[in-house]
């Protein structure tokens, strides 16, 4: 058996909006997929921890249980809108499966629901949309039926992977703004993860790093944004490509990224730490601390003014 | 933009290859002229001539000559080409050497027993393979699946002829569920000699295809739209046919395609151990008495069935998957 996640703790409120950042390989995906009920899909479960969704435990719980919570309950928009899509059916034909899930509505109510999700997503001639396939789509009008699919049965929560890595700059924006418009629209919780820090400043009002399988800080955007009480997080912070001086290297994070099933023993991070020191090999893996308005798994939280030299 | 009437004659040709049926039905015709030139060159190739053969090993060299120009073989290669191209354009198929018999209506007497023979087996193909392909890629990880891994592999490696005697043992002589050999034409009651040379042939055909669609089923539930599909709460047979199958679909058509025209080259084989009078058993006939024309005639007509075959899973999968819509 090989650890993906193990320490990871995530709670919100309806109307909350909280972002996932890490590196691809933290275990972003794998946590959202834990949210949803379809590990098993992957071959993989969880073994301790549990998954709680308005009082209900959802860890361990059986497919039919599921059933009642996926769509309905919690939205999901999966990683890659450009695969979202099935090709050989036209979007009218998915979105109606969406809306008839839930209630009995007529063939010619269901496609006006349709019709009416599309302008909600800000699609125009959506008539038109309802009856083309995935590939005569743009990137962002496939994303933009996603996001309509996935609120169809009007979720409570909105799980967004990587909403818009596949797609360009400028969609990107309009995609993000999208998704907050929505979500105050609908009065829904979000769950937000990006590997950009900047996406999830913009979006959320809390956010948890994640490093190697385990949440590394967790806090409001503005204080981690700020003042980074983790170096990883500081990291992400500064080799961001938008804060990026013209003429001047941009910071990268030294090494690579620990993979699953190579996790290094000690604080997971030591490897590329400029603070590491002989506590951080030596010990295992920190749990979450609190320090100032946020918590951080780092020892070494108090001293991270020296990286600022 | 110019209009359809304008342009030269080789402008509108081109122009209306661009509409995509069209320029693949130009390939089909291609391809059926170069079936007619390797069904004329292949036989010639084998040493021995009809005249040679029909006159036995006593006869003259004058008379071998004058029986070549009776047959209508004399002559060189390429003045025989044109001879042969030019009657064949004229529907003109000739005349088989041995029975005197116009090629044609030996074909069309012979054919149909072989093209039952393929539907049969195509249809028995698709009523074993689609279950079963399913079943796999669902239950893969369980005992049926690695069960069907190692007796799909198993009935691919046994030869026909040898799984076509044991079938004939067992279903003919130890149960009596067929006959033993021969055929009457009419359905349904031809079904009755179908069924176990069909079978036969499915013991090759059905694993092999039940495999490809397993495979593909397996790669497409690995899509991000089936994992989006079952968080929206598609389920039941909406699920499984437009998640799964569907999309699974394309490569299995194809090779059904290719299949229909194999069952052809397997019918040579099926059709001398079910003892079928069939277009295979025929040829064989055919290829033994260099019997030119006919042996033309076969090669040409059955390959031209296969290209219609073929085309039509092109256009059946178009229908099903757009992406794969002939371009």
């Amino acid at each position: 058996m090989l650890p993906v996640i193990d320490a990871a703790n995530l709670s919100l409120d309806r109307r909350q909006a909280v972002g996932i950042v890490g590196e691809s390989g933290s275990g972003k995906t794998m946590l959202c997929r834990a949210l949803i009920g379809t590990l098993p899909r992957h071959g993989a479960g969880i073994v301790s921890g549990t998954v709680q969704f308005d009082g209900q435990e959802l860890a361990g719980a059986p497919e039919r249980v599921w059933r009642g919570i996926r769509g309905r309950e919690i939205g999901y928009i999966p990683q890659s809108s450009l695969a979202g899509l099935n090709p050989v059916l036209t979007v009218e034909t998915q979105l109606v499966e969406s809306i008839t899930a839930v209630g009995s509505l007529s063939r010619q109510q269901a496609r006006q629901e349709a019709v009416a999700l599309l302008e909600k997503v800000r699609i125009p001639r959506a008539q038109q949309v309802l009856k083309a396939r995935s590939h005569q789509l743009s990137g962002g009008m496939r994303q933009r039926v996603m996001i309509a699919a996935a609120i169809a049965q009007g979720p409570k929560l909105l799980i967004a992977d990587e909403p818009t890595t596949a797609l360009d700059v400028t969609i990107q924006r309009e995609i993000l703004s999208l998704i907050t418009q929505l979500r105050q629209e609908l009065n829904m919780a979000l769950i937000l993860v990006s590997h950009d820090l900047a996406v999830i400043e913009e979006v959320c009002d809390d956010v948890m790093v994640m490093y190697a399988g385990a949440s590394v800080e967790a806090g409001p955007v503005a204080a981690l944004s700020k003042a980074p009480r983790h170096p990883y997080t500081r990291a992400l912070r500064v080799s961001r490509v938008d804060r990026a001086v013209p003429g001047q290297d941009l910071e990268a994070i030294p090494g690579d990224a620990a993979s699953v099933g190579s996790w290094p023993a000690g604080c997971r991070f030591w490897p590329r730490c400029a603070l590491a020191d002989e506590a951080c090999r030596r010990d295992s893996q920190p749990a979450l601390m609190p320090i100032a308005q946020q918590l951080s798994a780092c020892i070494h939280a108090e001293r991270m003014a020296e990286l600022e030299q | 933009m110019m209009t359809a009437s304008t342009g030269s004659l080789a402008d509108r040709t081109l122009r209306l290859l661009r509409r995509p049926v069209l320029r693949r039905l130009a390939q089909a015709f291609f391809v059926a002229f170069l079936l007619m030139v390797f069904a004329f060159l292949l036989i010639r190739l084998i040493p021995g001539d009809p005249a040679m053969i029909l006159l036995g090993d006593q006869a003259t060299e004058e008379d071998v000559i004058a029986y070549r120009k009776l047959l209508g073989i004399d002559g060189s290669i390429p003045s025989q080409f044109g001879r042969y191209v030019s009657n064949m354009a004229r529907g003109d198929f000739g005349v088989s050497i041995r029975s005197r018999e116009p090629v044609l209506s030996i074909v069309q007497k012979r054919l149909p027993v072989s093209l039952w023979l393929t539907v049969t087996t195509i249809f028995m193909t698709v009523l074993l393979a689609l279950p079963l392909g399913v079943a796999a890629a669902l239950y893969r990880r369980t005992w049926f699946g690695h069960a069907f891994q190692i007796g799909a592999s198993v009935l691919v490696a046994t030869p026909v002829f040898f799984s076509g005697l044991v079938l004939i043992l067992l279903f003919a002589v130890q149960i009596n569920l067929a006959p033993i050999a021969g055929y009457h034409a009419g359905f349904p009651a031809n079904l009755y000699y179908l069924w176990l040379p069909a079978l036969t042939i499915n013991f090759v055909l059905a694993p092999v295809l039940a495999r490809i669609l397993q495979s593909s089923i397996v790669e497409t539930s690995s899509e991000e739209f089936v994992e989006a599909a079952i968080i929206r709460g598609t389920q039941g047979w909406r699920f499984y046919w437009r998640y799964l199958l569907r999309p699974s679909l394309a490569p299995t058509i194809a090779a059904l395609g290719y299949f229909a025209a194999t069952v052809v080259s397997y019918a040579v084989i099926i059709e001398i151990i079910f003892n079928l009078p069939g277009i295979g058993m025929t040829l064989v006939d055919a290829v033994r008495n260099r019997d030119y024309p006919l042996v033309q005639g076969i090669v040409f007509l059955s390959g031209l069935l296969v290209v219609g075959l073929t085309f039509m899973a092109d256009l059946v999968n178009g229908w099903l998957d757009p992406r794969a819509k002939i371009r």
